[in-house]
């Protein structure tokens, strides 16, 4: 996240408490003093988070003490299992992942009488929603039926 | 006193007449009950124990359509127990129609009418100061629209998602936890009488699509219909998808949902420590609100669990009726 702070003493400090306390762990932190821009220094945190929660009461921490959080970008990702009922080529599900998800395993059964697929895989949170429709167009054009995981 | 009338003398209407008999006379009598037949009425109300389980063996019995005992009498209040049609919603929809043109509350526990013309019927009972209750109709037993009422006045409803079928949530279990097929569990769930001779409509996902439909537009006003549902039901899911899910810790139910305003059933995978987790006939429904958060309710989804629904659906209109 980038945080736009004044030049005033404690005002990172303030920042730190709110992800300290929804639980951050704090990768790095860059001061980009050539930056000013309308009398804030563009501060960018990396921050490893237990939640999509925690993000999100960070950030709300952080503005309630009045500093602006300037961008937030989520590498958050989730690990999922899902099952495909029918057959569908194992190349085509992998297509559908390519540059939105990773198969970490994956598994066949049901022989040619009632294939299915178990497949384990992550996805960042950003691109979960575009790849579920995917899957099932892909499952749709198939004649399966995908079985998603219950959140 | 209040009159009551059954329209409907199968399992929970004849439960039903024999939990009346509990009332005290003072405060609400069984004054009518119909089947498919004909009817029984009677203005002073039935002597408890009078009637039996073949109503047309009883003296009073008129072999007449049972419409005209709900345009003729004189009750308060009129139970509508016929057999669900989720296409045309009949012959609930012309029940319910004229006991609230007779200015008679409604309580009843078939799905159809209220699938079919919700917001017509809501509006009537609405426009007339009359109450129509349907607890009955989903969840069996559980207090959904009572808690509702009561609990969510101020709060706001986000989405709903759950197990709302007793039936399916047999045979997925018995999938599960005996590996049956899925023939096999639905042949027991029949033997037990908890499933219908033609399952169709509770393996398709009809029967949660419906329930759904009656949340979203009673909960979350929302003006929808069976179609505009997407469902899946269970009728693909084989013992061995079944196992692969018990592998992972999981296991497979149909879930029915309502979320950004779309409605959906599908089966789910589901970790077994999930809340919505239940097995056998029972139900589980999950709300997630703006003040509360998650709320998870559990409980028996069908038969005579329903009967508490509607005693209670009549028991609020009696308190509603005296504080006005």
């Amino acid at each position: 996240m980038t945080l736009g702070l004044t030049d005033r003493p404690g005002s990172l400090l303030a920042a730190l408490e709110s992800i300290a306390v929804n639980g951050g762990n704090i990768i790095s932190i860059v001061h980009s003093r050539d930056s000013i821009t309308g009398g804030y220094v563009p501060v960018s945190i990396s921050v490893e988070f237990p939640s999509h929660e925690s993000v999100e009461g960070a950030r709300r921490g952080i503005e309630e003490r009045g500093i602006p959080v300037l961008s937030l970008e989520s590498l958050e990702r989730r690990i999922e299992t899902m099952m495909v009922l029918g057959y569908l080529p194992v190349e085509e599900l992998r297509s559908a992942f390519r540059g939105r998800g990773e198969v970490i395993s994956l598994t066949v059964g049901g022989g040619s009488v009632a294939p299915y697929m178990r497949v384990v895989f992550s996805v960042g949170v950003a691109d979960r929603q575009r790849l579920l429709q995917d899957l099932g167009l892909l499952a749709s054009e198939r004649g399966c039926l995908l079985v998603l995981e219950e959140s | 006193m209040k009159r009551l009338i059954i329209v409907g003398y199968g399992f929970l209407g004849k439960r039903l007449a024999r939990v009346l008999e509990k009332y005290g006379r003072e405060e609400l009598v069984l004054a009518g009950v119909a089947n498919s037949r004909g009817y029984v009425y009677s203005d002073q109300g039935l002597r408890p124990g009078e009637l039996e389980d073949d109503l047309s063996r009883h003296a009073k019995f008129r072999e007449r359509p049972p419409i005209e005992m709900v345009e003729n009498s004189d009750a308060d209040i009129a139970v509508v127990l016929t057999p669900t049609n989720i296409r045309t919603g009949e012959p609930g929809v012309t029940y319910i129609r004229t006991a609230l043109a007779r200015d008679m509350d409604v309580v009843t526990a078939d799905k159809g009418p209220l699938v079919v013309a919700f917001k017509e019927l809501v509006s009537e009972a609405e426009s007339r100061r009359l109450y129509l209750c349907y607890e009955a109709t989903v969840g069996g037993g559980i207090p959904i629209f009572s808690l509702a009422r009561q609990y969510f006045r101020r709060d706001n409803i986000l989405s709903i998602r759950g197990i709302l079928n007793g039936t399916t949530n047999y045979i997925l279990s018995r999938m599960h936890f005996e590996g049956l097929p899925l023939d096999l569990a639905l042949v027991e769930a029949q033997r037990l009488g908890l499933a219908e001779r033609d399952p169709t409509l509770d393996l398709e996902g009809i029967d949660t699509a419906c329930k759904i439909v009656i949340l979203a537009n009673a909960l979350m006003g929302m003006d929808k219909r069976l179609s505009d549902v997407k469902v899946a039901g269970i009728t693909r899911i084989t013992s061995e998808a079944m196992m692969a899910a018990k592998e992972m810790g999981m296991t497979i139910k149909l879930i029915g949902r309502i979320e950004d305003g779309e409605l959906t059933v599908a089966p789910r995978l589901i970790k077994l420590n999930h809340p919505l987790c239940v097995h056998g006939t029972l139900n589980a429904i999950q709300f997630r609100t703006g003040l509360m958060g998650e709320l998870t309710l559990i409980g028996e989804g069908a038969g005579a669990s329903t009967l508490a629904s509607l005693v209670s659906d009549i028991d609020w209109i009696l308190r509603m009726r005296e504080e006005l």
